[in-house]
């Protein structure tokens, strides 16, 4: 999962972007509206994290011009808690907003939601076979035993599970499990998807040859 | 009780006690003028008849019947043969007593027997006895009782002289619904003369009831208008209370509607109205203050939070922690600023901010403003061009330092790189002018008014930590507590410039 924040407190973009890092997500940011809107427009994040005031074009006006070609989940961090700000930003287009401060736990929670709903899932639970993908605790389990995955591996069988039935190419997973700091060694992505096959069965995962990945089901 | 102690009802009260007071004195003198006026056509007429009387008593009795007829003087007197009295001599008791009496034909006309209400005469001789009397005589008094001088019953408010009126001043009275004359003649005789009031009672009972009548009209009438004009005059009160009403339950906004600006009441509420507005003004300000001076809180407190959460979130190594703990000093640094500029701003507000009152040269002050922010124009590529000459005033040299130290500040901050800023510092008359003018992009037109507004920024993001907000509010607060004032002009993408108008001799 690839996540982009556009915050201009340094302090605060800083410790949002290690504490979604730790979380498993990949992270970019930017601190200012340009830099943000060019990344959001460039890249296919799984959701952005977008505060409202920020030097240059601030937030609502880059939801504005984001959502003319892309439908990237968006979760607006706003100071004001005030139901006109609140409508603003989800008549504009924002999935859904956090006023601050705000609790980290509860920014998690939120961009669980926006990007579960974002693939068109209803239930945090997503069953594949005897594989039960839980995104709200982040577990996995292989015939109701828990498996330990590291935080990377746990993203790459949720990203897959939420395109379940579709192939995944090399590219977008790289794209939404590495961030842009990331060096992509294309035998990184061979590691990860070995270490899951080992864990949750070989067969969890198909290789679709010259495409992709796939789960089946 | 409550009812007395509402004004319109004890005005109501007042005016109408005034009003019936007034109206029954007025009524009351009406009637009495009316039944003196009544009394004294009556005494007028009967004492004219008395005197008729009066007067043919005293003319000797005809001689034989000479009068008109054999019966002709049966209506004169019967007197003793002429011979028997000198002819010439006075009239008195050297006539013998009367003893028959006959009214003259041309008098008749004066005792209508026929009419009930007519007058009536009796005449009683030396003796006492009863000589001649109308007809329609009531026979029910005592002849002689009850007599007075002049009017008896001329009421207090009839005029002193109306006793002296009337011939001869002949005692009357009022007995039941008669009005009776007693005239004694020198000769001895006693003339009565009298007649019914009745119809004289009845037209003043009219009069009382036609004035009483009036009176009540009029009383009702005042009493009506009073309520309807105290009423009227009253009722910008109420409308003042139910605004009032209104307001101290929170609804700011209520104006009273002023209806009539030129009464005193119209007047009392344009002041109030105005006192209004600007109550709600400065709540507003406050109210928008105190959101404003949250709202900046809320970022230090956002990054304290998520710094000391993600930290606690798994056990890190001493430099993950201290990177945290750094970020947490940041952010209550931060906090503390603004919490410092808002209590100098709340302590300005009270006028609590004591300024010291002392000569001081303001170039030099300006010089080493100059001076102290020269680093930061290094670093920006600003270049600070001066023109200072001397200029002694008087206030507080380090508030002032502090509003051009300010000043200079954002005028490096909001520069152009390779940009300029300019001081100069001039005399006008008795203020010192000192103006800064960079470089930069300018304020917007529509920005330049509020730029002096507590935490308005042009530039909304700008919450950096050397940005609370304030620091044109402050300088504000500052130069204006020295008597002073500061205005910011700007030039779209050519600079903005301000200037601070100092008098030279604060207080």
């Amino acid at each position: 999962m690839r996540i982009l924040i556009v915050e201009d407190e340094p302090d605060l973009l800083a410790s949002l972007a290690q504490a979604l890092r730790e979380e498993g997500y990949a992270v970019d940011t930017a601190d200012n509206g340009e830099d943000g809107l060019f990344n959001a427009e460039g890249t296919d994040y799984d959701a952005i994290v977008l505060d409202v005031m920020l030097p240059g074009i601030d937030g609502w006006e880059i939801l504005k011009r984001l959502r003319k070609t892309k439908k990237t989940p968006v979760l607006m961090l706003t100071a004001r808690d005030q139901t006109r700000d609140r409508v603003k930003g989800l008549d504009t287009g924002a999935d859904d907003y956090v006023v601050k401060p705000f609790d980290l736990e509860e920014v998690y929670a939120r961009l669980r939601a926006i990007i579960r709903r974002g693939a068109n899932k209803t239930t945090n639970v997503i069953e594949i076979g005897e594989v039960k993908v839980d995104t709200a605790a982040r577990l996995v389990s292989l015939k109701d035993k828990p498996v330990e995955l590291t935080a990377r591996e746990y993203s790459l069988v949720e990203f897959m599970a939420l395109h379940r039935g579709e192939v995944v190419t090399r590219t977008q997973l790289y794209e939404h499990l590495f961030d842009e700091n990331e060096s992509s060694l294309s035998n990184l992505l061979d590691v990860h998807v070995s270490n899951v096959r080992k864990k949750l069965g070989a067969e969890f995962i198909a290789t679709r040859r010259g495409h992709g990945y796939c789960i089946e089901g | 009780m409550k009812l007395f102690k509402s004004i319109k009802w004890r005005l109501q009260l007042w005016y109408g006690l005034i009003l019936v007071v007034v109206l029954a004195g007025f009524g009351f003198t009406s009637y009495q003028l009316e039944r003196n006026r009544q009394f004294r056509h009556i005494d007028d007429e009967i004492h004219r008849r008395a005197g008729v009387l009066g007067n043919v008593l005293h003319r000797p009795p005809p001689r034989g019947p000479d009068g008109g007829g054999p019966d002709g003087g049966d209506q004169s007197f019967d007197r003793p043969p002429r011979g028997q009295f000198p002819e010439d001599g006075p009239p008195g008791r050297n006539f013998p007593p009367r003893t028959q009496f006959h009214l003259p034909e041309q008098d008749t006309h004066l005792f209508d027997a026929s009419d009930p209400n007519g007058f009536y005469f009796s005449i009683l001789g030396r003796d006492g006895k009863l000589i001649a009397s109308s007809t329609n005589l009531p026979t029910l008094f005592d002849i002689y009782a009850g007599f007075s001088e002049g009017h008896d019953e001329a009421p207090a408010g009839a005029p002193p002289d109306s006793r002296a009126k009337g011939p001869g001043s002949l005692p009357v009275r009022t007995i039941g619904d008669f009005r009776e004359t007693l005239q004694s003649l020198p000769s001895g005789e006693q003339i009565l003369v009298g007649c019914s009031m009745v119809p004289e009672l009845n037209e003043l009972h009219r009069t009382k009831l036609t004035l009483t009548g009036v009176g009540l009209l009029v009383l009702l009438v005042g009493l009506a208008g009073g309520w309807w004009f105290v009423s009227r005059a009253l009722r910008p009160i109420q409308e003042i209370s139910a605004t009032a009403v209104k307001i101290s339950s929170g609804d700011l906004a209520q104006r009273i509607n002023v209806a009539e600006a030129e009464s005193e009441l119209g007047q009392l509420a344009a002041v109030l109205n105005s006192t209004f507005a600007r109550l709600e003004t400065a709540f507003t300000q406050q109210k928008q203050f105190a959101s404003d001076a949250a709202h900046e809180l809320r970022t230090p407190v956002s990054v304290i939070l998520t710094q000391t959460q993600m930290a606690l979130g798994r056990d890190r190594d001493a430099a993950g922690y201290k990177q945290t703990v750094e970020a947490c000093q940041r952010a209550a640094q931060r906090m503390r600023k603004l919490i410092e500029s808002l209590l100098e701003l709340a302590r300005f507000d009270a006028g609590q901010e004591m300024l010291k009152r002392l000569p001081f040269d303001l170039a030099n002050n300006v010089k080493d403003c100059i001076e102290l922010v020269q680093t930061l124009a290094e670093e920006r590529h600003v270049k600070i061009i001066s023109e200072l000459s001397p200029l002694p005033i008087t206030g507080d040299s380090e508030r002032i330092a502090q509003v051009v130290t300010n000043l200079l500040t954002n005028a490096i901050q909001y520069n152009n790189p390779d940009g300029e800023v300019r001081v100069k510092l001039e005399s006008q008359g008795n203020l010192a002018v000192l103006t800064i003018a960079d470089t930069g992009k300018g304020i917007a037109a529509e920005d330049l008014p509020r730029v002096f507004e507590r935490f308005y920024r042009a530039d909304k993001s700008r919450t950096g930590a050397g940005n609370s907000g304030l620091g044109l509010s402050i300088c504000k607060a500052i130069v204006e507590a020295h008597g002073g004032a500061i205005e910011a002009t700007s030039v779209s993408s050519t600079g903005t410039t301000f200037a601070v108008r100092l008098p030279t001799n604060v207080g």
